[in-house]
């Protein structure tokens, strides 16, 4: 049992608004771990700190025994981090097997058209088969060469996942993945994040709306609001705690 | 953008060398200077779709890329006596540094404001080009002798056309090599979301800097070649009316795609043609066509005549759009 992922009083500011506030968390190796918050609460920044988007005005972050903050955000890929977006940033007009090969990008040598041209080729064909296998599982074989931006909405969420884990990531951040599925299709992504976790030891930290995924495959839960910590633990605990009740439904729920 | 050039491309680089070498036979002069014209305008479109088309940068340097490449060619000639072989070389990686110097700055900015730093830049090169008059001749213009490879003396657009072609086919093989590398899905994919490249491990900011040196040499590649046609140049040939014109041809062919570009350089590049074949008077009217053209084709084809050719051709198949996540339904790998 050890964290994989700490991050330890993050604060992150824009201007005069706090965003993040003094906020630390644990993420053990191997777990599947929750974050969730109301609407604004900071979840997505603190991703977003993390994949160096943002620049925290305080606080660290160390993944696997190193400092993820020196790093460029085009480094992370390479350090083990890979990760989802909220509203499905795709490359829209680029093919679905254009998607997954950037996101394989680190693994194929070269960057001039013009180099030891055998190798690159080589290198390209084994780029090519490796992202057909990545559409296979994700069951996007078939829409190979349609434009991701043509993709209904549950596809676009499956081929951004299917190009975070071309760059063959230990740590996965998934911004809200079940976000505007259907009933079914959430049933396939929570089985696909247990998958993930259980079979391939991937750690995952997801950000979640939708409640019925979350307290199904979260192994552990931390609640933001207003930047800060409310509260952490099993799904259980989190489930009855007042705090977390009273962020959700506002003081109503006391009433 | 992967994998390797189909033949037809190839084969349509194959017929491209040997119209060079066969049309100058049989057309007459007016029509070789009117091709020399459209080879030249697509090397300089080319290039600066490789800005706005493939990696989403919104630069208008260009035109003064364009302008190194034509004055640097002719003076390395008229003033050092290096040979057109070299000079065009030379003139093109003298762009290219200009434009590593430009870009550094100018890729930490987006949208309108990269815009017009940019367009400041080029206003600026030709204030340069308008008043070093001992080196440039001012806004009279500088004339030029007809360059010389090898004892071929090209001082006739039927002498140009072969080697017009030849460069052409040249350079539309590096874009075919080059959009189909690894760097161009780099390119296409900082266009798509600098966010998700940058997650996919891309260095977002040096390959922006790659795409901008890229576009500024093949700027001055395409000043050379306006070199071995021509033989005069004055600072208003390189001003904002020609940047409105390869814009135009970008935007109305349609950016980030090579047929599209090459399409809008003979549309528009022959709209002058068109018009002076019409009722007299209409030629005078050619800017405002551009304008009307252009403000057009952004609101009604955001991808231009190849865009909307694209999506009649995908409306005749089908994209796997209205049957449900056929992927969300089968079972977990």
């Amino acid at each position: 049992m050890s964290a994989i992922l700490s991050i330890e009083n993050l604060s992150v500011r824009f201007g005069g608004l706090v965003a993040v506030n003094d906020f630390s968390m644990e993420v053990e190796e191997g777990s599947v771990h929750a974050l969730i918050g109301p609407n604004g609460a900071g979840k997505s920044t603190i991703f977003n700190a993390i994949s160096r988007f943002v620049r925290p005005s305080d606080g660290s972050i160390t993944f696997d025994g190193r400092p993820v903050l020196p790093l460029a955000a085009h480094d992370l890929v390479a350090a083990g981090i890979g990760r989802t977006f909220q509203n499905t940033e795709l490359l829209h007009r680029m093919t679905v097997l254009e998607n997954v090969l950037v996101g394989l990008d680190r693994r194929i040598p070269g960057y001039m058209p013009f180099g030891p041209s055998r190798q690159r080729s080589r290198a390209e064909v084994q780029a090519v088969r490796d992202a057909e296998e990545i559409l296979d599982q994700a069951g996007l074989r078939p829409y190979r060469d349609a434009l991701a931006g043509e993709l209904d909405f549950g596809r676009q969420k499956l081929l951004d996942l299917a190009r975070a884990l071309a760059g063959a990531p230990r740590l996965l951040l998934l911004d809200e993945p079940a976000a505007g599925l259907r009933n079914r299709e959430i049933s396939f992504v929570d089985a696909l994040l247990v998958d993930l976790a259980r079979r391939r030891k991937l750690t995952i930290v997801l950000v979640e709306h939708v409640m019925q995924l979350v307290m199904s495959v979260a192994d552990r839960i931390t609640v933001v609001n207003f930047g800060q910590k409310i509260a952490e633990g099993s799904p259980a605990d989190v489930r009855n705690d007042a705090r977390v009740i009273e962020a959700y439904l506002g003081s109503a729920a006391h009433a | 953008m992967h994998g390797a050039i189909p033949t037809r491309s190839f084969a349509g680089l194959l017929v491209l060398v040997a119209l060079g070498l066969v049309l100058p036979r049989v057309l007459p002069e007016y029509f070789l200077y009117l091709g020399n014209t459209l080879m030249m305008y697509a090397i300089l479109a080319l290039g600066l779709d490789l800005l706005l088309g493939w990696s989403g940068q919104f630069a208008f340097a260009h035109i003064a890329f364009f302008a190194i490449g034509i004055y640097a060619s002719a003076l390395l000639q008229m003033r050092l006596g290096i040979p057109f072989i070299l000079g065009v070389p030379l003139a093109a990686a003298l762009a290219g540094v200009v434009g590593l110097l430009i870009a550094i700055p100018a890729t930490r900015l987006r949208t309108v404001y990269l815009a017009l730093a940019t367009y400041a830049f080029a206003e600026c090169a030709q204030w340069v080009l308008r008043t070093w008059d001992s080196l440039t001749k001012g806004a009279d213009g500088l004339r030029f002798a007809p360059p010389d490879i090898f004892g071929y003396v090209v001082d006739t657009d039927r002498r140009a056309f072969p080697l017009m072609a030849l460069i052409l086919a040249l350079v539309l093989l590096a874009f075919l090599y080059l959009t189909r590398s690894r760097l161009g899905r780099a390119l296409a994919a900082i266009r798509d979301s600098e966010h998700v490249a940058a997650t996919c491990g891309i260095d977002v900011k040096r390959t922006k800097v790659i795409a901008f040196v890229l576009s500024a040499v093949l700027a001055g590649i395409a000043g050379g070649t306006y070199t071995l046609y021509q033989s005069f140049v004055t600072p208003d040939s390189v001003g904002l009316a020609q940047l409105v014109l390869v814009l135009t041809m970008v935007v109305v062919g349609g950016s980030g795609s090579i047929g599209g570009v090459l399409v809008g350089v003979v549309l528009i590049g022959l709209l002058p043609e068109v018009l002076r074949a019409a009722p007299r008077g209409l030629l005078v009217w050619q800017e405002f066509f551009y304008g009307l053209i252009l403000v057009v084709a952004t609101m009604f084809m955001p991808r231009g005549l190849w865009g909307v050719a694209e999506k009649l051709r995908a409306g005749a198949r089908p994209a796997g759009k209205s049957e449900p996540a056929a992927g969300l339904r089968q079972t977990v790998p």
